[in-house]
């Protein structure tokens, strides 16, 4: 049986399983969250958030990690300032009534030391709901900085129906599934 | 509204195919994106996009052919980081302040059935011209409900050699020489 996330955050937290977890912090030059959605049947708009932060802990020999990720909705680009703008509004993302969307998780799927999917809960409007993340790569690497650090970081997407978390507007022109691209890099702490 | 759903459907009858019938469509620009991704040491996936742009195609659906003319104002970069955008800008990259813009001109159009799955022409790009093939991933028209007029549009991608182009920069450390460009088009009729 999977345990508990708690219990899962609190064995992470001993560091009791030999060894031990690393903590991770985003660099947000190398981490965005990208969405793409169906318009009008024809073509695909796509935009992002520019702020992402978080941090995360993994521990690739024992096969497990956790990560907890802010994404400030009012961060929003399209390249149309009109465009933000409404999606900034009260029918899609309100962003002042909620200005951050969380992703939180303390599952991670491995195939050997690679993480290939993540299990957690998206809240976006105070509406949280389960959601994977599937990584299509992922990879570790000691960057050029001096002195050299190690960097973790991957692509993941997933899909969702964004009328789960109320967001109805310009239905059915403007598709109900999103499809979320997250580019994350991160640095050992 | 009605009289443009008769002339469209009279389009896709082939009612006209003996001649010719020729639209011209204008670029809607807030339906019209170029996605760039480029592999990030391995790691990840870099996105940009040019936010800026300009172009008329015309499209005879009829006769199955088409040409597009495209401009890329290669100044409205974004990648969500102002100091990459800077970066890219220079003349490491895009060199934007002696080539302002890029041009995507097509004169081949390939058909599947009546929607478009192909469009090959050249891209210019730092003052270079290479042949560029972009494969349709979605195509449609449809009535635009607020416009009354027909918008036809769809998702194209292509892969470019940027070094192609003599944009060489970082390919000796580990930069991609292969970038993928995602195309969003919708192109309303006149």
């Amino acid at each position: 049986m999977i345990p508990s996330a708690r219990l899962l955050l609190a064995l992470l937290a001993s560091g009791s399983a030999g060894a031990a977890p690393q903590q991770f912090l985003i660099e947000p030059a190398a981490t965005h969250v990208h969405w793409e959605i169906r318009h009008f049947g024809t073509s695909t708009s796509r935009g992002r958030f520019d702020a992402v932060g978080g941090s995360i802990t993994l521990d690739r020999e024992a096969r497990r990690g956790s990560a907890s990720i802010a994404i400030q909705t009012g961060s929003i680009s399209t390249g149309l300032t009109l465009f933000d703008a409404v999606l900034r509004g009260p029918y899609l993302l309100s962003t002042e009534a909620h200005p951050a969307a969380y992703f939180v998780t303390s599952r991670f799927v491995f195939d050997g030391d690679r993480v290939t999917a993540v299990d957690g809960v998206l809240t976006l409007r105070d509406t949280a709901s389960a959601l994977t993340l599937r990584a299509q790569r992922f990879a570790c690497r000691t960057d050029n900085a001096e002195p050299p650090r190690e960097v973790c970081g991957g692509d993941f997407e997933a899909e969702f129906n964004r009328s789960l978390f109320g967001i109805t507007h310009s239905l059915p022109f403007v598709a109900d599934k999103v499809r979320v691209i997250v580019q994350i890099e991160a640095v050992r702490q | 509204m009605t009289k443009t759903l008769l002339i469209a459907s009279l389009l896709a009858t082939g009612t006209f195919a003996a001649h010719a019938e020729i639209a011209t469509y204008a670029i809607d620009p807030s339906h019209t994106f170029i996605t760039f991704e480029a592999n990030h040491f391995g790691t990840s996936t870099l996105r940009g996009r040019f936010d800026k742009k300009d172009g008329l195609v015309t499209l005879d659906k009829a006769g199955k052919s088409g040409k597009a003319e495209i401009t890329i104002d290669a100044t409205s970069v974004s990648t969500g980081v102002a100091p990459l955008d800077t970066h890219l800008k220079s003349k490491d990259f895009f060199n934007a302040a002696e080539f302002g813009s890029a041009k995507f001109t097509a004169d081949k159009f390939a058909f599947s059935g009546d929607k478009v799955s192909e469009v090959a022409g050249t891209l210019t790009l730092l003052g270079k011209t290479q042949p560029v093939t972009l494969k349709a991933t979605n195509f449609n028209c449809y009535i635009s409900p607020m416009l009354k007029r027909e918008i036809c549009g769809g998702d194209f991608e292509t892969t470019i050699a940027r070094s192609a182009y003599g944009m060489a920069y970082g390919l000796n450390y580990g930069l991609p020489d292969n970038i993928r460009l995602l195309i969003q088009i919708e192109a309303v009729k006149q």
